[in-house]
């Protein structure tokens, strides 16, 4: 399968995931329903971590804005989601060769993942971008400066799980077979 | 020049960074105005029709708890047909009185509705503002700005139509806010403050006024929800010290968890009274 098919069946397949599955999934505490913020998990950004690692960097932002702006038409947000995908497509390149012991270019044809890159350094890579997209998106969707330990609850709330889901995307979509590419 | 281009070259990425972030904000600014823009709504047909694919798969699950929620208002509409038929005429037989035929005339009519059933395809009640899609557009008559209730109470305003959808801005949003009253007609507007959506609150009502938990808040004629639908029931009154106002907390009727079908309310003196409203605002 080519890189770029790929791609677009992962994108097809996140964006539906997201729009049609997770975003039904009210989560709660359950048990003081009204005590704490509902809240959603939050997996596309997932869409942008794993593209190839030699992809440049306008090519992450024009990807990233898009993969916002149509998870924005679903949930009629306009603009919030594609804001905050845009900036960790913008800092994923740097997160990466921070992470990374080899220089970017020297892994030719792989993509991200738990195999090439070690659990650890890989959960450090995702958590860290998802954090700043969901402090990102939070911030600006909330927007009132005076309640700020709601608006963290809910950051670190909805971060965590997300990490949860995406942490069992990966575990269910990793190939178990050696990779060709 | 050279130099410039120099500049554009070696920023080029912090470039696009920024004028893509430009975009986002200028459409998220233009939301906020509540006007909208059509371009990424879920109304559009892609997203419309996504969601419909989606909810004719999941719509059977919830059907018995549909068929509950009819019986219930039909139960609760039979009672109200019942209470206004029991009401007798009472005939004086020795005093006749003649109505005028000019005096027919005070009946004076402010609103003349009509229902439309809609299916309720995208719900949510996590964000700031909660948005709900429904499967009626403007092929069957449904406008911007028409309210929407359900079998319960109130949901909340059309803010997009396409051709087969619309979105509705329901009451669980932070930019909404809706005319209520009290039992015994004091005025008021009920306001959600996006932490639960089990509850909504009433601000300022004074204090001489006596409120029970257990009292229902209605709409009131003033916005353009029809008047007397039911919006909740207070269940906690809390006494600020600093200005000796109260302020209501209530549980909106309408449970938005499970939401299955609504009904757009069309207005058809809407228009008119808009139309006159607006013209006095301006002078």
């Amino acid at each position: 399968m080519s890189i770029y098919l790929r791609n677009f069946l992962r994108f097809c397949f996140i964006i539906l995931l997201q729009v049609l599955i997770l975003n039904k999934i009210t989560l709660r505490w359950w048990l003081d329903p009204a005590g704490f913020p509902v809240f959603i998990p939050y997996v596309y950004p997932l869409f942008i971590l794993l593209l190839p690692f030699e992809i440049s960097v306008v090519g992450l932002l024009i990807l990233g804005f898009i993969t916002g702006l149509t998870v924005d038409t679903f949930m009629n947000t306009a603009g919030i989601h594609a804001c905050a995908t845009v900036f960790i497509a913008y800092l994923r390149t740097n997160v990466l060769s921070a992470l990374l012991p080899k220089n970017l270019s020297e892994y030719a044809n792989q993509s991200p993942s738990i195999k090439n890159m070690g659990w650890m350094p890989f959960l450090v890579y995702s958590g860290f971008l998802i954090l700043l997209h969901h402090i990102v998106f939070f911030t600006i969707e909330l927007w009132s400066p005076g309640n700020i330990s709601y608006l963290l609850l809910k950051i670190v709330a909805s971060a965590v799980t997300s990490m949860l889901f995406i942490i069992v995307y990966l575990l269910l979509f990793t190939r178990q077979s050696k990779a060709r590419n | 020049m050279r130099n410039f281009i120099l500049f554009i070259r070696r920023f080029f990425n912090f470039i696009l960074f920024l004028v893509l972030e430009i975009v986002c904000i200028v459409l998220i600014a233009h939301t906020k105005t509540l006007q909208g823009n059509d371009i990424t709504s879920s109304a559009n047909r892609m997203t419309g029709l996504m969601y419909q694919k989606q909810n004719d798969v999941v719509y059977y699950f919830g059907l018995r708890r549909m068929n509950d929620s009819l019986l219930n208002e039909n139960a609760r509409l039979r009672e109200k047909i019942s209470t206004i038929n029991s009401i007798e005429v009472v005939k004086d037989s020795t005093v006749h009185r003649v109505v005028a035929p000019a005096d027919s005339t005070h009946v004076v009519r402010y609103a003349d509705y009509i229902y439309h059933t809609a299916r309720v395809i995208n719900n949510s009640v996590s964000s700031a503002n909660n948005f709900i899609t429904i499967n009626r557009g403007s092929s069957t008559g449904i406008e911007r700005n028409m309210a929407v209730i359900s079998g319960n109470g109130v949901v909340g305003r059309v803010v997009h139509v396409s051709k087969n959808f619309a979105s509705i801005l329901s009451v669980l949003s932070v930019e909404q806010k809706v005319s209520a009253k009290l039992k015994d007609g004091t005025y008021g507007y009920v306001t959600w403050d996006e932490k639960k959506p089990d509850v909504m609150l009433m601000r300022d009502v004074s204090q001489q006024i006596k409120v029970k938990a257990g009292d229902s808040i209605f709409t009131t004629s003033y916005s353009f929800f029809p008047a007397d639908v039911l919006i909740g029931t207070v269940f906690n009154i809390e006494t600020i010290k600093k200005n000796n106002l109260q302020l209501l907390y209530l549980r909106p009727s309408t449970n938005f968890r499970n939401l299955q079908y609504v009904y757009v309310v069309e207005n058809k003196l809407g228009a008119e009274r808009k139309q006159i409203e607006d013209s006095a605002k301006i002078k």
